[in-house]
């Protein structure tokens, strides 16, 4: 019993193949040996035939293909077949070529970079804004870091995209992943981790501000320079900073100071006021 | 169509700042307003590299000073924030901004 059904199996499987090849032979040989098309189409329907018995001992097995009802059915997938590849050969092919040469004549390879860039900052951005599990927005927070580093890049800024990798996605996404672990909200319903108050009312208003935004800094008659450089900055930096920003630079390593004792001293277990009474 | 230019960077960062906004007024999670914070952040140091590019010229680094001094302050309120939402958390065993509301009584 087992062996008579592999024999079947085999034998369509033979014939499936026996159809591929006689359809995929027809079309070759008409293309290059010139076939006349009426033997070609006969040759095809032929392998169609083949194939669908093939076919009908894995899929549709409830719909016995025999005699009559296997012919018919063959000759109208062999027609919504031919009258597919027609429109694609003749019709679609043609207008994606053309559209596609019109599309890389007009666009360069660094605006489309900048276009992937600028299309994973925004989308990582509105991941973190519209994702309803925490964990998610934090991830999508790391996409929108590493758009902003590959945008400075773009801007010729070295120095501020490696600080942008090194600080944003090294330490503040990692510390905000920690922040997200201790709190404990996690294991709790995901979906009320992260709930939205006003979703309306903050989408508005984000679309009125980007559109704002937008609209300002496209008319703004902006000075801008004829040739932006794309040197590296980094000696000029370091010489702008033990210059003409020696106070702020200091300032600011206080300000770290400050910020890293008082986040150790806000961050710190409390301590019982009745530990250190003695007992 | 014409090349890259200054509009387009101040549009990412325009998109930028209105989802950072649209973060910090809908959410409910303290550590969800502080990313807020972080995209609102990111969008100015685009527009201050942007600026300094195209604007202030070759051979000039004022934005990116500023952008620098940014990402430090940025870090210092990362620290400082997420310990103030750990306390807070260890105070009222939740980070949920609508119930952290004992000063407003």
């Amino acid at each position: 019993m087992a062996s008579s059904n592999l024999r079947a199996y085999l034998v369509r499987l033979a014939v499936l193949l026996a159809g591929l090849f006689l359809l995929a032979g027809a079309g070759l040989l008409h293309r290059f040996a010139q076939l006349p098309t009426a033997l070609t189409l006969l040759a095809q329907y032929l392998g169609m035939v083949g194939i669908l018995w093939g076919l009908n001992a894995f899929f549709f097995r409830r719909v016995p293909l025999t005699g009559v009802v296997l012919f018919v059915f063959s000759g109208a997938a062999f027609g919504v077949l031919f009258f597919l590849g027609f429109v694609l050969q003749e019709i679609v092919g043609p207008w994606l070529i053309d559209s596609a040469g019109r599309f890389i004549g007009l666009v360069r390879l660094t605006d489309l970079i900048f276009y992937a860039f600028a299309l994973m900052t925004v989308l990582g951005a509105a991941g973190c804004a519209f994702s309803g599990n925490i964990i998610y927005s934090a991830w999508s927070l790391l996409f929108a870091f590493m758009g902003v580093a590959g945008l400075y890049v773009f801007l010729g800024a070295d120095f501020p995209a490696v600080a942008q990798v090194l600080i944003y996605v090294g330490g503040i996404l990692v510390l905000i992943l920690f922040a997200i672990m201790l709190t404990k909200q996690i294991g709790e319903d995901p979906k009320l981790t992260n709930a939205h108050l006003a979703l309306p009312v903050g989408g508005a208003l984000g679309a009125v501000t980007v559109g704002t935004l937008s609209y300002m800094a496209v008319m703004a008659p902006w000075k801008v320079v004829a040739a932006p450089s794309y040197q590296p900055v980094s000696a000029a930096l370091g010489v702008a900073f033990l210059t003409d920003y020696l106070l702020p630079f200091e300032v600011v390593s206080v300000v770290l100071l400050a910020a890293l004792v008082g986040a150790v001293v806000i961050a710190r277990k409390e301590i019982k006021e009745t530990s250190d009474q003695p007992i | 169509m014409t090349s890259i230019g200054l509009p387009h960077f101040l549009i990412v960062g325009a998109a930028l700042f209105a989802l950072g906004m649209i973060t910090v007024v809908t959410r409910r999670n303290a550590v969800g307003i502080l990313m807020g914070v972080e995209l609102i952040l990111n969008a100015a140091n685009v527009n201050f590299i942007a600026f300094n590019h195209y604007v202030e010229g070759p051979g000039k680094v004022t934005g990116q000073v500023f952008s620098i001094f940014v990402i430090v302050l940025a870090a210092a309120e990362a620290a400082v924030g997420l310990a103030i939402v750990l306390a807070i958390y260890q105070t009222f065993r939740t980070i949920d901004v609508q119930e952290t509301d004992t000063l407003r009584q």
